[in-house]
């Protein structure tokens, strides 16, 4: 025997290394459960379970499980969600890293899930598939010198795989495996171990990169990103011209991100793609905005001439003789409309978020809104098809957030934001009062921290109305 | 000023026995919990009673890591399940009723990947009639379904599915059905209260309304149509 074989928590080990400060990272079943309890408590990562943990690390027997069903604590800065939320960070590539516990991986990336390989004929994927589908870099952990059948390193797998194309990395109890473009290539060898030690285990001879060098085991260095920005122009500084942007508020001037919105027209980015529930009716409705007052909302994009188009369920003013900036830029030519019905758009916020292409709504068929899309019938019924929203930024408001982004919010101001909060490549939000992680109780966080990508505090005399 | 009163349904039943004595024979069955943590015991102990079979019954696992407990199995073993969908309907190391009743082909088995059921019944509860998502594509879970490329990438079409009746657990309740959970105890309840037709919570705690904060509800009331309270 070249060197000893690597036990399971040094391939844990080994796998946790690959996770990066700030990200929400997916555990599988078997060996990759061990690493929460491994690394610090205070490690800068969300550790993610399909019964509904997020940030965890082991823990004595109360309310929280893994997803072994271990007992398990919630760490300042986690938070408790449902099963199909859980599903939804994961299908909407809101993780980052996915580490699952393999019995087959093929030259191009494709794996089997050790339940696989126990049953093949008898399915029992878990979260396995979903991760695989779902995880922006996905590691496998399979052992490749202890009792594994083998080969288990092979040009195509031989069992029905779990993922496609999906592993980057493969720790094995020898050594460490990159999948390339051309194949799989050894990166790291255990101590004792070299490169044609793992190609004799392997069955085949494995190309080397580069420079091969001995695995390690020390716990990463991970550090939380700095999401707390000073101002809200810095927070919103780098959005393009042409972006696509969610923007909240719901009718009245209440509970928008003015603070976020005024910045966002002082930065000036033009053509912008402005999905909103209404595209600005606030300042015509007024809906209790005090006399001689001009409430902050959609509008003032609007008439600086950076909106080229809405995406709204209520674009239009309540009352005909009061038109919206948005109606007479729209006359003019100036603006482009799409207009939803209010679910649907909350329902295309939230496929966008959760990884879904397009879905079926009964809403709208056979109205103006179902023209030119494709309707099918479902068990008797008609439904038109709808394509997910996602937006390159999002601007929204909160109650409080913690430094790691987990917020909550004030009544009804909660409206679209926690959907929007996750249709977004990058969420900012402004809120109220920014507090530490842990002073959140994890069962009352409506949008987790990691959908939130920037925090600033709105001022506390920052007024919603232009003239006060 | 009106006096007149407002009535609302009552939730509340005496016992679990009550709260599904119209679970019939051929019913479909929703049942929260995870591996064990979060499940509807004292209702899945009422359900062996009644003696209701061919039940199609959807959750995530069958078993119970603690034998002694009840679980899915306990209704497997007892011979009143036709069919189970689930992501994970048995350990696949240590087996069990449900493999053994597979392989005997007593038990059919329609499973998914965890997100895709998670998503068929949100779409159930939604109103959503089928959807395409990227999960399972090219593998065994897509074959047999339209596959369709959106936004550069195959994604399976799937359908909305719920059921006749969900077994729930949370932590407490309001008389109306509001309802909050304990820690991971939530996992699949609050997404099975929305695609059943009715949902049966058994609850450590019944409160009057108002009690609960309503910033802090997860489940509202008019996903919920039965409460009972836990026998432990």
């Amino acid at each position: 025997m070249p060197g000893a074989i690597l036990d399971s928590a040094s391939m844990a080990l080994r796998a946790s290394r690959e996770i990066q400060g700030g990200e929400a990272v997916a555990i599988g079943p078997g060996l990759p459960a061990l690493i929460p309890g491994l690394l610090p408590a205070d490690s800068a990562a969300w550790f993610l379970a399909e019964s509904g943990a997020v940030g965890y690390h082991s823990g004595e027997p109360r309310t929280v499980v893994d997803a072994g069903g271990a007992d398990a604590s919630i760490l300042p800065g986690g938070a408790v969600v449902g099963a199909g939320d859980v599903a939804a960070m994961l299908a909407g590539g809101h993780v980052g890293l996915a580490i699952v516990e393999a019995s087959q991986v093929s030259a191009n990336g494709d794996f089997v899930h050790w339940t696989t390989a126990e049953t093949p004929g008898l399915y029992a994927p878990g979260f396995a598939v979903d991760m695989a589908s779902g995880a922006q870099r996905l590691v496998a952990a399979m052992p490749l010198a202890s009792s594994a059948p083998r080969p288990n390193l092979l040009n195509q797998c031989n069992l029905p795989v779990d993922g496609i194309g999906c592993v980057s990395l493969v720790v094995t109890d020898v050594g460490v495996l990159r999948v390339t473009d051309t194949g799989l290539q050894i990166a790291e060898v255990a101590p004792g171990w070299t490169s044609d030690d793992i190609s004799h285990l392997a069955g085949s001879p494995l190309p080397v990169s580069g420079s091969v060098r001995e695995m390690s085991f020390d716990p990463p260095a991970l550090d939380w990103p700095n999401k707390v920005y000073a101002t809200a122009a810095e927070a919103i500084g780098d959005v393009p011209d042409g972006a696509v942007v969610n923007v909240d508020g719901f009718g009245g001037p209440g509970g928008m991100a003015h603070y976020l919105m005024t910045a966002l027209r002082d930065h000036g980015a033009k053509g912008l793609t402005m999905i909103s529930n209404t595209a600005g009716i606030a300042r015509v409705a007024r809906f209790g905005v005090p006399e001689g007052l001009t409430a902050i909302d959609h509008t003032i994009l609007v008439e600086n001439g950076q909106v080229a188009k809405a995406i709204a369920s209520y674009p239009v003013s309540p009352s005909i003789s009061r038109p919206t900036a948005f109606e007479r830029a729209y006359q003019e030519g100036e603006s482009d409309l799409e207009v939803s019905p209010q679910g649907t758009l909350a329902e295309r916020l939230r496929s966008g978020g959760a990884g879904v292409g397009a879905f079926f709504t009964p809403t709208a068929v056979g109205t103006l809104l179902g023209e030119g899309k494709e309707v099918r019938e479902i068990d008797g019924r008609p439904y038109v098809l709808e394509q997910r929203i996602l937006a390159d930024f999002c601007i929204i408001r909160g109650h409080k957030a913690d430094t790691l982004g987990n917020m909550v919010y004030r009544g009804t101001s909660r409206n679209f934001n926690p959907v929007m909060a996750t249709a977004a490549r990058v969420t900012i939000v402004e809120v109220d009062e920014i507090v530490e992680p842990g002073e959140l109780d994890p069962e009352e966080i409506v949008t987790p921290g990691l959908y939130v990508d920037r925090i600033v505090l709105r001022p506390p005399d920052f007024s919603p109305y232009l003239d006060a | 000023m009106s006096t007149g009163s407002v009535s609302r349904l009552d939730k509340r039943f005496d016992s679990p026995q009550a709260s599904l004595a119209d679970l019939a024979d051929g019913a479909s069955v929703m049942v929260g919990g995870f591996a064990g943590h979060g499940a509807p015991e004292s209702l899945l102990r009422a359900l062996i009673e009644s003696g209701a079979v061919n039940l199609t019954v959807i959750c995530h696992g069958a078993g119970n890591p603690d034998p002694a407990r009840v679980g899915i199995n306990s209704l497997v073993e007892a011979g009143r399940v036709k069919k189970i969908i689930s992501p994970l309907p048995f350990d696949p190391r240590a087996g069990g009723p449900v493999k053994d009743r597979w392989e005997a082909g007593d038990l059919e088995l329609e499973v998914h990947p965890f997100g895709v059921l998670t998503e068929r019944l949100r779409a159930g509860g939604a109103g959503i009639g089928g959807f395409f998502m990227p999960a399972g594509a090219g593998t065994r879970f897509g074959e047999g379904h339209e596959v369709r490329e959106i936004n550069g990438r195959p994604h399976v079409f799937q359908t909305s599915l719920k059921a006749d009746f969900a077994l729930l657990r949370a932590s407490t309740a309001d008389t109306l059905g509001n309802l909050v959970y304990a820690g991971t105890q939530r996992n699949w309840n609050p997404i099975m209260a929305m695609a059943a037709r009715v949902a049966i919570f058994e609850v450590d705690e019944i409160v009057e309304a108002g009690q609960l904060d309503p910033e802090r509800v997860i489940t509202p009331a008019i996903f919920v149509q039965r409460l009972v309270l836990s026998a432990g």
